[in-house]
């Protein structure tokens, strides 16, 4: 079974990513996506001004600590209106994923073989635990998102992630126009020296194809926990022709020398870790980089910048959307414990955290 | 730095949305099966008239058409283009009244960052 006919029997949708079995699964498929655009996405900004209306008129501060926030979920979860933007939230997110492995489950096993087949083939290399269904951590288990299976589970959760990234994004990530977006905003030393760069957490690998693209001269390594991501994100390096190498590994606990990148990435990986998992992270990354090397975060931004709403609507993703640590990360304020770790931060804008993220630097000596 | 134990993320397993969970959003979880009802028959609904409509269009062009060629084949770039407006618009009509209390049936389609 060939790469193209497991993964693109009907060719590729926006540029890069896996088409639907048949032309009914993606027929669902849109008009769940659309579902979201006009029922979710459109009335982001008219639920925002209508529930912060009610948590004024209830006298509810605008305040993003526990007490205030836990008033707000209160106050806002007893409205009809807000109940059902809720319900259909949860119903979409759970009709796309039962129409995305619906299709491609259809052909799991010819998807499979396509991986297995790729592994030996370059340009680039995949490593993982032969035994990486049964080493799983707990916390990095979670169905994030709802993902039937979550990112270590299930031998397709890089191809559900990368669909599901395609539609959760609006169209952003068509062509990997996010992935390149990425790749220019990771910073990259004063000196100008690029050997080796990190790209922490993968997933479907669109960042580190990117990083490479941008910096050919460069050593690009890619690790993720997830064994199924990495042998997706090997797929796609070689229909991108990318030689990347990847590795299936914690960045807590990383298996590569000290001082060895130029240049570290973590593109939303650390709003998916629970904060204490989160500073071993930064720790290693600490060790990992040279000094004068760069690390960008790109993540959501800081509690110190948010209000009581912002807060409520991180809750609700937590509890109903399978982010179980996103509000303990925002409420780490990430960009404190970098420095804490003994980097220098040199950029930080919260209203462009997803966009230029966090950059710190490992000092010289 | 001393490696996490396992009791250190015992926590985790608490946490709001560790689990996947069924939650019902009315004290009444009837309510909460009918308005998941009413999107899935959308979306079936939907599936049939997007055959339909690759169906004319291939009829108009070949004359026959195989079962095979409706599963696998792709409809025309203009005719994806209307499918999508005619979806948008009838996502609009048909669900949009449900935020009718704040104006939200009104509000345009558009695409979000992130969900």
């Amino acid at each position: 079974m060939s790469i193209q006919d497991a993964l693109f029997p009907r060719g590729k949708i926006a540029g890069v990513f896996p088409t639907l079995t048949s032309r009914g699964d993606e027929a669902y498929v849109d008009f769940i996506e659309d579902a979201r655009n006009v029922l979710m996405h459109a009335q982001q900004r008219p639920i925002s001004e209508y529930s912060q209306q009610l948590m004024k008129d209830a006298g509810i501060d605008d305040s993003p600590d526990r007490e205030t926030t836990q008033a707000a979920i209160d106050l806002l979860m007893q409205d009809p209106t807000l109940k059902t933007y809720y319900r259909v939230k949860r119903s979409l997110q759970e009709s796309f994923w039962f129409g995305l492995s619906k299709s491609f489950n259809q052909r799991r096993d010819a998807i499979v073989a396509a991986f297995d087949a790729a592994e030996a083939a370059g340009p680039g290399t995949v490593e993982y635990d032969a035994n990486w269904q049964d080493s799983a951590p707990e916390y990095a288990s979670r169905e994030i998102h709802i993902q039937p299976g979550g990112y270590l589970k299930d031998e397709l959760a890089g191809v559900f992630y990368d669909y599901g990234l395609k539609v959760f994004m609006g169209g952003a990530a068509d062509h990997d126009r996010l992935a390149k977006g990425v790749s220019m905003a990771t910073a990259m030393p004063d000196d100008g020296q690029v050997s080796r760069i990190l790209d922490l957490g993968v997933s479907a690998g669109a960042t580190t194809i990117a990083l490479k693209e941008k910096h050919p001269d460069a050593e690009v390594w890619g690790i993720d926990i997830s064994a199924p991501m990495v042998r997706y994100a090997h797929v796609r390096a070689m229909e991108a022709g990318a030689e990347i190498h990847l590795r299936q590994m914690a960045a807590e606990e990383m298996d590569f020398p000290d001082n060895h990148f130029d240049a570290v990435l973590a593109m939303l990986l650390f709003h998916e870790l629970p904060v204490p998992v989160a500073k071993e992270v930064i720790a290693e990354v600490f060790r990992v980089l040279r000094p004068g090397g760069k690390f960008t975060v790109l993540d959501f931004p800081s509690v110190r910048s948010r209000g009581t709403y912002s807060m409520f609507f991180a809750e609700m993703d937590a509890a109903d959307n399978g982010e179980p640590y996103l509000p303990d990360f925002v409420r780490s304020n990430v960009e404190d414990l970098l420095v804490e770790a003994g980097f220098e931060l040199e950029h930080y804008d919260p209203k462009a955290a997803l966009t230029r993220g966090r950059v710190v630097v490992k000092p010289v000596a | 730095m001393a490696k996490l134990k396992e009791a250190d993320l015992a926590y985790t397993n608490d946490l709001p949305g560790a689990e996947r969970g069924n939650p019902s959003y009315f004290e009444n979880e009837v309510i909460d099966h009918l308005l998941g009802i009413v999107l899935e028959l959308g979306a079936q609904f939907w599936v049939l008239r997007d055959r339909q409509a690759f169906l004319e269009e291939q009829l108009a062009a070949k004359g026959v058409v195989s079962a095979e060629d409706l599963d696998h084949g792709k409809p025309s770039d203009e005719l994806l283009a209307k499918l999508k407006a005619e979806r948008l618009a009838m996502i609009q009509q048909v669900y949009g009244r449900l935020y009718s209390t704040y104006g939200g049936d009104k509000a345009a389609a558009t695409s979000a960052p992130m969900s």
